[in-house]
């Protein structure tokens, strides 16, 4: 009857797709509301590090600006923390009132050094990609030696997972760096702490995969078996698919992980990535937190983007769902 | 299958024993000549402290530079130290490179050649000559206590009971610890004892500094070098050095004892640098200019 209706006015729309649009609408208004919420939380992390500071008290409510500031004490240079009045208004709360401070960032500082310390993003992206390349391939070899059935490959991958996941990684990355040149093995720090990273969560990283296999139906396997297929096709055709895709959000997470530690590798001294920059530069001006926080943006951000790239692999993957 | 898992531990094996076998060839036979014949000096240091070390931000790396790409090269670094490891280069009559690995690293020896020497005003003790030799001092600094302006504390014996911060794996946490061994200074320089103090070790004496400046109550006040307490205090830190200096530590360069190349000979011209600086007036300049005072001259 509708379609005639349809046919008829032209405009009509079929129940089915006034549901599907609802559901559109639904689904465009929740998105809104995730990004407002958004904002008003990224607003709120701004103010909370703006150095401003709002006192309404005595009937009268300043805002005022908390800033550090050079003053000669004793003939000598020293810096200050100093509060300047930007404006008043007279209406406020009576007597005490409430003060609202927020944290005082030393502007000056984070303009002055804030493409110094971005420099480390070289060492920190380039360290990062290739233990994220190292570890992928590990973990898959040992997700796979696990489940195999000869016992010189399943004794080498839990013997690997079981050390690499049982030692420190700080201490990793010191032994490819100073205990192997006893072998006559000498490796970069860059080298060392690639390896040391890769092969850290490439045992961390086998476990989500060997899960990923895990979960897929014994059914799926039999089918393939039983259409002839041997059992690499079936490992490669039919199990790995559909294994990544459970696998992908934790994989996701630890590469997340991973960008972060990679700052441990600038213990060896020759790289000199994002923490290590910022850590220098606000040790010896006294601005740690200041530094910090400029290497925390980049950090976010590249989180931003990893989480994004995630995003699409999933969605990509998930294909097979339909 | 028995034979495959044979073969396979054999080969294993046969590969830690060839890795371990394997070597890498050098002509010189000691580390002064392989420094000459390279043509850079590999001094490691520890770029958290300014006035000593610390990083030049708007450094240009030099186009012909000697130095690997993933070292400091001297114009990336400045301060005392990187000034006094820039003569030694240039006695040397060859380029200063910088490696910065974290200071217990450094201060823990076996560096696997990575780097030459240190120049990072370490201060030479008994436990650290044991795996490190050192050359003459370059300078001296006396070590202090500094606390909160508004603790109320004026002597070290107000300190009893309560918490104090170092760096850690530095001689002011051997000397608060009382581990006079560990310290290994002569006992002339120790002007004073540790009161009894609860020890609060943070990565670097900076730390505990601007824990302080932050308005943390962890502590009263910190151990460390009276240059760090100087350059705190025109930070604008509040705080004061407590009293007179607790010891006297001599600062000099170090050497791995574990290097593979010996490293007597480049002790030695190291030692004929240092001491043609201190009595041509070298070294008292750059303390003077980067530490506002002479700290090069022995104490009594």
């Amino acid at each position: 009857m509708s379609e005639i209706a349809n046919t008829e006015t032209g405009t009509q729309k079929t129940h089915a797709q006034q549901l599907h649009e609802a559901q559109l609408q639904k689904k465009r208004q929740f998105q809104a509301n995730v990004s407002l919420t958004w904002l008003i939380l990224f607003l709120l992390l701004l103010l909370i590090f703006s150095s401003y500071e709002i006192k309404s008290s005595n009937g009268t409510t300043e805002f005022s600006l908390w800033q550090y500031e050079t003053v000669v004490i004793d003939g000598k240079e020293a810096l200050k923390k100093t509060r300047s009045v930007i404006s008043t208004i007279p209406f406020g709360l009576p007597d005490e009132g409430i003060t609202l401070k927020t944290i005082l960032v030393d502007r000056d500082f984070v303009k002055e050094n804030f493409s110094f310390i971005a420099g480390g993003l070289y060492w920190t992206v380039r360290v990062s990609l290739f233990s994220i390349i190292l570890a992928t391939i590990l973990a898959l070899l040992a997700a796979l030696a696990r489940l195999s059935t000869f016992p010189p490959f399943y004794a080498l991958s839990t013997f690997y997972v079981s050390l690499i996941r049982g030692t420190p990684l700080y201490l990793q990355i010191l032994f490819f760096f100073l205990a192997l040149p006893q072998l006559n093995v000498r490796m970069t720090g860059e080298m060392a702490g690639v390896l040391a990273l890769g092969l850290n969560y490439g045992a961390y990283m086998s476990e989500i995969f060997r899960a990923g296999i895990a979960s897929v139906g014994k059914g799926q396997r039999e089918a393939a078996i039983a259409i002839g297929m041997t059992p690499a096709q079936t490992m490669k055709r039919v199990v790995l698919p559909q294994a990544l895709r459970f696998a992908i959000p934790p994989v996701g997470n630890d590469f997340i992980a991973m960008t972060k530690d990679s700052a441990l590798v600038a213990a060896t001294g020759f790289v000199h990535e994002l923490t290590w920059n910022a850590q220098k530069v606000g040790r010896s001006q006294f601005r740690s937190l200041e530094a910090l926080i400029i290497a925390a943006i980049f950090y976010w951000i590249m989180t931003i983007i990893l989480t994004y790239i995630q995003g699409i692999i999933e969605s990509r993957l998930a294909k097979g769902d339909r | 299958m028995k034979k495959l898992y044979n073969v396979l531990v054999v080969a294993m094996v046969a590969a830690l024993v060839l890795t371990a076998c394997g070597n890498v060839g050098t002509q010189a036979d000691n580390l002064l000549d392989d420094i000459k014949q390279r043509g850079y000096i590999m001094v490691s240091t520890d770029p958290n402290y300014e006035p000593q070390s610390f990083l030049n931000t708007d450094g240009k790396r030099s186009a012909d530079t000697k130095c690997p790409s993933d070292a400091l090269t001297t114009a990336e670094m400045q301060g005392f130290d990187v000034d006094v490891a820039k003569a030694v280069g240039e006695g040397l009559g060859v380029e200063t490179c910088f490696a910065t690995p974290d200071w217990d690293v450094i201060t823990a020896g076996n560096w696997a050649d990575k780097w030459d020497v240190s120049i990072g005003s370490m201060t030479v003790t008994t436990a650290r000559q044991q795996i490190l030799d050192f050359s003459v001092p370059y300078y001296y600094t006396p070590a202090v206590v500094a606390v909160r302006a508004d603790a109320g504390i004026g002597s070290l014996a107000d300190l009893e009971g309560q918490a104090l911060c170092v760096g850690t794996s530095t001689t002011y946490e051997f000397w608060l610890n009382g581990d006079t061994e560990g310290l290994g200074l002569p006992e002339a320089s120790i002007y004073a004892q540790a009161p009894n103090v609860t020890v609060v070790p943070l990565p670097t004496d900076q730390e505990c500094a601007q824990a302080i400046a932050a308005g943390r109550e962890d502590f009263v006040g910190y151990v460390t070098s009276q240059t760090v307490v100087n350059a705190n205090i025109a930070a604008g830190f509040p705080v004061v050095q407590l009293g007179s200096p607790v010891y006297s530590e001599d600062l000099a360069a170090a050497f791995d004892k574990s290097s593979t190349l010996p490293t007597d000979t480049l002790r030695a011209e190291v030692d004929k640098i240092f001491t043609a600086m201190h009595s041509d007036g070298r070294l008292s300049e750059l303390s003077n200019n980067w530490l506002g005072e002479d700290l090069t001259q022995a104490p009594n």
